[in-house]
């Protein structure tokens, strides 16, 4: 990685670029594939209503809704945790809580948002919250791993010119442990968008409807929408994601 | 308290003929980790001198870290004070302590996400100054320990140890502490560029003369950086805390000797300089006098050598009676060439070294210039030897198995 972007600068600009337009220009592509081809259908009833612009964009919104609201609070939630757990005074409850991330992660999706649907009952938030649960881990994870692999001699250099605890966080240990938190966030933004599709499953909306009346109906052409569709999003969403990382990266690592 | 602190001169440099003021002094410094029966360290008590560098150095885990850590409070003593400048520090904000007080680490920590600029404008910037006065202090750090100001964009992984290590020296001065605490600062370092640095270093304490606590487990190195060295035994207790001189010439007991090791006699004598010691006379002439008046010389001084030297008084040749009998062979050519010549501030260790490979056991001492000053033989640095030891040891006489220092190494 690191090789990579100082063999972009060295080269000046043009080479990453050229790297960073190949994937929209593809997903692009994909897209304009699936809309010639589903002109091309003669519609029936059911299809005609689905597959209007109002409907496919509404239903995008929603699941791209799904998944930065869940990333933003899994990054509130998440990286607190993660430096919270990293503390000195939290090492014994590190391993009761990393189990917890696990246990919600090893559930499988469609369970965790089914039993949140029980308790909270149908709609966006349950799905919300349940995305949540399940993208939490990865950004923990991360978080503490980014935070654990920040050199010791760093700190001590830090505390030992007069930096406080909270200097010597905000300033070294968050900043270097970046790239690894991203990546985990990058994770789980595509764990988001994948899960979005569930929402539908508990009237929650997003391009989970065009893959489940798809299916409902037998109508392909619905089915096969909702799903490109789904996973254009989500390599998109990965996309602006590598961007991120590549950008927010802090120099000189 | 108070009681105890009379006797804090225990543990005070024995020569205790020093003019300068007290920077650092601790008084029964004791540091117990939990957990663990014996304390790390035992009622420390001594005092650090302003302007020396003083060398805690011992064997693994005695405890000299723990104690050099104590002095900026990146481990809190369990029981003593401390006392910076006068000031009992023991208790004050320990960030506003440490700001007045340089660090440096053997990994050295540079942030790496920092530039080299901002690694260096780290406690300045705390301290608020403005950024004009950083970066004129940063380029002159820069300058201070031998890099340019060319470094101050790159990033710590663009740079080599040994810069990355100046740069750490740089950084622990920027706010220009009055002491600088250095734990083993050029331990991960390469054996020549070590040296290089602890000459740089040397060279730069000589302007800068701040007050240096430096940990090593080294004693050669101890022994070269220390004005003063404390030897610490388990729980750091001060087994010697003397100079370098001293506890080479005198240790007090065993363990200071055993730590010290094989060849003190021979470490000793790269703490003199052949400057320290007066040359012996010999005959000398220039070339240009002309043979008669080297055979006249030589007579006069009843040396079976005369050494002949230049119009610019730099030696040329050694010749004896044999060698410029007739005047056939002109006094370029005569005898041998001089060879064996140290400078004025060479060590005695150098020197010593030098005589092996002469000709007659003996160097030719000359100036920066390289004219002439005079000739040192064995039995002058032999001499020198002896009156550096404590005066019950010595020999009055050369005596040849203990005053050899050459046997003396074993």
């Amino acid at each position: 990685m690191t090789v990579d972007a100082r063999k972009g600068t060295l080269l000046g600009g043009v080479p990453r670029w050229t790297g960073y337009l190949i994937r929209p220009v593809l997903l692009g592509a994909v897209c304009l594939a699936l809309y010639l081809w589903v002109n091309s259908l003669q519609l029936d009833s059911i299809e005609q209503r689905v597959l209007t612009q109002g409907y496919i964009v509404q239903r995008l919104i929603e699941h791209v809704w799904y998944a930065f609201a869940t990333t933003a609070i899994v990054v509130v939630l998440a990286v607190s945790a993660g430096v919270l757990l990293t503390r000195p005074f939290a090492r014994r409850i590190v391993p009761a809580v990393v189990n917890a991330g696990n246990i919600g992660f090893a559930v499988p999706s469609i369970g965790v948002l089914v039993l949140l649907a029980i308790f909270f009952g149908l709609g966006f938030y349950p799905a919300l919250a349940a995305f949540v649960v399940y993208a939490f881990l990865p950004v923990l994870r991360n978080t503490m791993v980014g935070l654990q692999q920040v050199d010791d001699s760093v700190i001590e250099a830090g505390r030992g010119m007069g930096m406080s605890k909270s200097a010597v966080l905000f300033r070294i240990e968050l900043p270097l442990a970046v790239p690894i938190t991203l990546a985990g966030i990058r994770t789980a933004l595509v764990l988001a968008v994948g899960t979005a599709s569930l929402a539908t499953f508990i009237d929650g909306g997003a391009l989970g409807d065009l893959i489940d009346t798809g299916i409902r109906q037998s109508r392909d052409s619905i089915l096969i929408t909702g799903s490109v569709l789904t996973a254009v999003l989500a390599l998109f969403i990965d996309w602006l994601a590598s961007i991120a990382e590549d950008v927010l990266r802090p120099k000189g690592l | 308290m108070s009681e105890k602190t009379a006797d804090g001169a225990n543990n005070n440099p024995t020569d205790g003929s020093t003019d300068h003021d007290v920077m650092i002094r601790l008084e029964h410094l004791v540091k117990r980790f939990p957990g663990q029966d014996e304390a790390a360290v035992e009622d420390l008590s001594m005092d650090i001198y302003e302007g020396e560098i003083v060398v805690l150095v011992g064997p693994s885990g005695c405890g000299k870290t723990t104690t050099m850590k104590m002095i900026n409070r990146i481990i809190e003593p369990t029981e003593g004070r401390i006392i910076l400048e006068g000031d009992d520090v023991t208790n004050v904000n320990p960030d506003q302590l440490r700001r007045r007080i340089g660090y440096v680490i053997q990994q050295i920590g540079l942030f790496p996400h920092m530039t080299i600029a901002d690694n260096i404008a780290t406690v300045p910037r705390m301290l608020g100054w403005d950024k004009q006065r950083i970066s004129e202090r940063t380029d002159e750090l820069l300058e201070t320990v031998g890099l340019n100001s060319s470094f101050k964009s790159r990033y710590p992984k663009e740079l080599s140890g040994g810069q990355r290590q100046r740069i750490g020296v740089a950084r622990a001065m920027a706010a220009d502490p009055p002491v600088l605490l250095m734990d083993e600062p050029f331990g991960a370092i390469d054996p020549i560029t070590r040296e290089k640095l602890q000459d740089e270093f040397l060279r730069l304490q000589q302007e800068i003369k701040k007050t240096i606590v430096f940990v090593t487990h080294d004693i050669d190195e101890a022994i070269k950086m220390g004005d003063r060295i404390a030897i610490l035994r388990q729980q750091s207790k001060i087994a010697q805390y003397d100079t370098p001189e001293r506890i080479l010439t005198d240790p007090t007991d065993d363990f200071v000797e055993d730590f010290i090791g094989s060849g003190a006699s021979i470490k000793r004598l790269s703490l003199s300089r052949v400057s320290d010691i007066k040359p012996a006379n010999w005959p000398v002439a220039e070339i240009s006098e002309g043979h008669n008046s080297v055979r006249e010389k030589m007579r006069a001084a009843d040396r079976e050598y005369v050494l002949l030297l230049d119009e610019r008084r730099r030696p040329k040749r050694w010749v004896s009676m044999d060698d410029i009998e007739g005047d056939g062979v002109p006094l370029e050519e005569a005898g041998w060439p001089a060879v064996a010549i140290v400078e004025e501030n060479a060590s005695l260790y150098n020197t010593l070294d030098t005589m092996i490979t002469s000709y007659k056991g003996s160097a030719i001492v000359v100036d920066s210039e390289g004219s002439y000053k005079g000739v040192v033989d064995f039995d002058t640095v032999l001499k020198t030897i002896d009156s550096m030891r404590p005066p019950d040891q010595r020999l009055g006489h050369i005596n040849e198995d203990e005053a050899d220092p050459v046997g003396g190494e074993r």
